[in-house]
């Protein structure tokens, strides 16, 4: 793990818990005979995490536990050092933006906003200033005295990330926030999140799409069946996979010379030509070997570009599931 | 400035909750239904003038049918009915919405979440049944003219108390079977139609219903078609005392289920 | 010589809609009810009223009770007491089973996925419709008829006389008319809510308050034509015709006129609500 990560949130089990934050020790959740999160020890500080995983691996419940609105079957949950569970005072500090599409359809937008504000206490200048805020920084304000029941699903999608800030919140719990919205609603979301994290915020975002959280965010914690994967920066997290078969894609002058010259290496896994006979895709075991090899050989064949498919989040994602 | 490190006061929370559930329950669909259905007794009133104007005969005097009303129509239908249908929806209106995360990630208690939406349905539905037990008795029991009106009067505000208890006992158990079971439909009519129903026979087991009690702080009300007066007339101030407790403890048990229970919304 | 690629070719052809393909919206409705044991432990207890009265049956046939026998001796009279038992019985199993039926649709947007199939609205609806016509069926005409055929095994030589070969297509009828009239009922108050929780209230609620409305009516006015307003009352009226009950107090076209008006406003409400797309205004 690197400082960089470590500064960023994601400390391994075992190191001292951070003062805020959210913490697991050894959570499981059941319901029934289904087990959705499974001794899952982890602790997460200040800055953007995100909560990757496929449809059904436990990322809503983890969520839901973080928020405090499961209570583990085993183990402890804590957020900002109190019991997440059972611990109403926690939401003065901490901004949940739930996952299902559902509103007091018959309010409007700042209606909405108020009455959340007030039910977090503030008196009623302050909930007006901050609904206000709220509405304005998730582009909202043109449709605050519209009805909810109205919204388009990106508004609506808005409006459930303005309830979660507009309270000012040290911990965001963010599921799935950005569906629905369009790619300008996207982009600005993406960047209120990133700006979030750069504040000190807490903030865990979850999503199946990976693209998206690595737009937000390299700190990812992996959450596969009900068990943590991996947690930590993703170029990390591939380095210490070193059985990992690495792809490498080169565009060079002379293709078949540069894979002669790799054939032999013990590392080499495989070596593919691309249509257009002007990219070789070496897969390899060991990619500082390889990058190593390639450096005379690169010369003497052209190499004019080299690119690796794996820096993505989808194929470490996919590797280590399927691992 | 907030104190953030206790949830907000309690009461200040309920009224909160009340606030926004208050205009759910008078503004919605269906109040409007409840308000359809409280109105028929002017509706019958207004009816029964309309009989004295044509000079037909009447079979029953202005004031008695408005005790039957009160008894059969409000006390023994309709208010537990409108108990079961909003009490039993205190928490499921916000499970099936899927909204009731945005109560319970507030920095609020949840008996305040609780107390302040079982506020709001006793005062909705008292909203929508008092007036319309007002203006039935004032067209029925002056129907054949103001005297002796002014000594009814007290029997009115008796009728209003009892029809306040009627919303609170059965709300109480109401409330509770909506926080215990996912589908209190079934459940609450049962109690309402087979369990309710043990208060016409004789001996002690009437008094394990609530209708008993209700019965006999109403008095007896004279017999209507389908409906016979029976029961046996039980003290005032215990009838008083058994319903406000059945209140009470369906309240508090519905607290204390609500306060532990977890609720997993799906989308 | 052309060469043709040899890909995917769209098949244009239209395959003639199945006269059936209601059934799997009704198996899967049904599935789903009876999956719940709540309601299969009250579709049992629908029947401990069969069991009392075909005991019934065998104690005032094979005994000398003669008093009894004159109280409610066998024939249509006393099928009508068995469906006035029936009735309420199948009020609940149908709050139970068909409040959520349309409703549940409508809040979940099922009824939009349902529709973009090869299925038309009134597949839709016949489909959700055989889910409480065949329940209350099976608590109606099915023991009534059961119980007929009781009676027939214990006392064949008065069952089958002329003056009783009525008797059993009037049972029939009977049940048939009380579960339509059910079912039409609580489907279209289904459709008039999202919630089924609200319809399924909706719909004993207004059964049980049209019951007290015609009561006081009649309290007040001492008419027997305020009955046409509760359909159980209708019901009961159109039983007394076809079983032969107390004379009757109306003219049994009556009762038949305003269930058929209360069946076609049913099917006006579900021809209105179920529909693929929901305009908000």
């Amino acid at each position: 793990m690197s400082a960089e990560a470590a500064a960023a949130g994601a400390s391994p089990a075992g190191a001292p818990a951070p003062a805020g934050g959210i913490e697991f020790v050894r959570a499981s959740r059941w319901y029934g005979q289904v087990i959705a999160l499974n001794d899952v020890t982890v602790r997460l500080g200040p800055g953007v995490t995100g909560l990757l995983g496929p449809n059904g691996a436990g990322k809503s419940t983890f969520l839901k536990l973080a928020a405090g609105q499961l209570r583990p079957s085993q183990g402890e949950v804590r957020l900002l050092g109190e019991p997440a569970w059972g611990t109403p005072a926690l939401f003065h500090r901490v901004g949940l933006c739930p996952e299902p599409d559902a509103f007091w359809e018959g309010l409007t937008g700042l209606d909405f906003l108020l009455t959340l504000l007030r039910l977090t206490g503030f008196d009623e200048a302050e909930c007006r200033t901050r609904a206000e805020d709220a509405l304005r920084l998730v582009a909202l304000v043109e449709a605050r005295d519209r009805k909810v029941g109205g919204y388009s699903k990106g508004m609506r999608q808005r409006l459930k990330m303005a309830q979660a800030l507009a309270h000012d919140p040290e911990v965001l719990l963010l599921d799935e926030p950005l569906t629905g919205m369009d790619p300008v609603n996207r982009r600005r979301m993406v960047d209120l999140v990133k700006q979030l994290g750069r504040q000190g915020r807490t903030v865990l975002v979850s999503s199946h799409i990976l693209h998206e959280v690595e737009a937000m965010t390299r700190t990812v914690l992996l959450i596969h069946q009900g068990r943590i994967l991996a947690e930590g920066d993703v170029r990390e997290i591939r380095d210490l996979l070193d059985e990992h078969p690495h792809t490498v894609a080169l565009r060079a002058r002379e293709p078949r010379r540069l894979a002669a010259a790799l054939v032999g290496a013990g590392h080499v896994l495989s070596l593919s030509f691309g249509a257009e006979g002007e990219w070789l895709t070496v897969q390899t075991a060991k990619p500082d070997e390889l990058y190593q090899a390639l450096m005379q050989a690169a010369l003497d064949t052209g190499v004019s570009e080299m690119y690796s498919p794996d820096e993505d989040l989808e194929s470490v994602f996919r590797y280590l599931v399927h691992r | 400035m907030r104190d953030t490190t206790h949830p907000v006061p309690t009461l200040s929370a309920a009224r909160r909750v009340f606030d926004l559930s208050l205009e759910g329950m008078l503004w919605g669909r269906r109040a409007v239904v409840m308000t359809v259905l409280l109105g028929l007794p002017v509706v019958f009133a207004l009816l029964y003038r309309g009989v004295l104007l044509a000079r037909l005969p009447a079979r029953i005097a202005g004031y008695d049918l408005y005790r039957g009303l009160m008894a059969y129509f409000y006390v023994g239908n309709v208010l537990p009915l409108a108990a079961l249908f909003y009490a039993t929806s205190l928490v499921a209106d916000e499970v099936d919405g899927k909204t009731l995360t945005y109560l319970t990630s507030r920095p609020i208690t949840r008996p305040a979440i609780f107390g302040g939406k079982f506020a709001a349905f006793v005062v909705a539905a008292a909203c929508i049944c008092l007036p319309s037990a007002v203006v039935t008795f004032l067209l029925l029991a002056t129907a054949r003219g103001v005297t002796g009106t002014a000594l009814a009067v007290p029997h009115l505000f008796r009728d209003l108390g009892v029809m306040v208890l009627t919303l609170l006992a059965y709300g109480g158990v109401f409330a509770l079977m909506g926080v215990l079971m996912r589908r209190p439909l079934i459940p609450g009519l049962l109690f309402l139609y087979v369990w309710e129903s043990l208060a016409n026979l004789p001996g002690y087991l009437p008094r394990f219903t609530l209708t008993a009690w209700l019965r006999s702080l109403l008095g007896h009300a004279p017999a209507m078609r389908g409906a016979a007066a029976v029961g046996e007339k039980l003290p005032p101030e215990w009838c008083v005392a058994v319903l406000v407790g059945v209140a009470a403890a369906g309240l508090a048990l519905s607290f204390a289920v609500f306060s532990r229970r977890e609720y997993v919304l799906e989308q | 010589m052309p060469v043709y690629e040899q890909t995917y070719r769209h098949y244009e052809a239209r395959e003639a809609l199945r006269q059936t393909r209601f059934w799997p919206i009704t198996r899967e409705a049904l599935r789903l009810v009876l999956s719940r044991r709540a309601f299969v432990v009250l579709l049992m207890g629908a029947w401990l009223p069969f069991a009392g009265f075909s005991i019934y049956l065998y104690v005032l046939t094979q005994t000398q009770l003669g008093p009894m026998a004159q109280v409610l001796p066998v024939g249509g009279p006393l099928y009508l007491r068995f469906y006035a038992w029936q009735m309420p019985i199948a009020f609940v199993l149908t709050t139970f089973a068909a409040s959520g039926l349309v409703a549940n649709d409508r809040r979940t947007g099922a009824l939009v996925v349902y529709l973009s199939r090869p299925l038309t609205r009134r597949d839709y609806v016949v489909g959700k419709l055989a889910v409480p016509l065949l329940l209350t069926l099976f608590v109606t005409a099915v023991p009534a008829l059961l119980l007929y055929l009781v009676g027939l095994a214990l006392v064949p030589s008065l069952l089958l006389t002329r003056a009783h070969a009525w008797l059993a297509p009037s049972v029939a009828v009977q049940g048939l008319l009380v579960s339509v009239t059910i079912s039409l009922v609580a489907l279209a108050v289904s459709a008039l809510s999202k919630s089924a929780r609200a319809a399924g209230l909706a719909f004993f609620g207004l059964l049980m308050m049209l019951d007290v409305v015609q009561g006081v009516l009649q309290e007040i006015y001492d008419k027997p034509y305020f009955a046409l307003l509760s359909p159980q009352a209708n019901l009961r009226l159109l039983g007394e015709a076809m079983l032969g009950g107390p004379a009757p107090a109306l003219p049994w076209y009556l009762p038949a006129l305003v269930l058929a008006a209360t069946g076609a406003a049913c099917l006006l409400v579900l021809r209105r609500q179920v529909r693929a797309v929901e305009i908000v205004t």
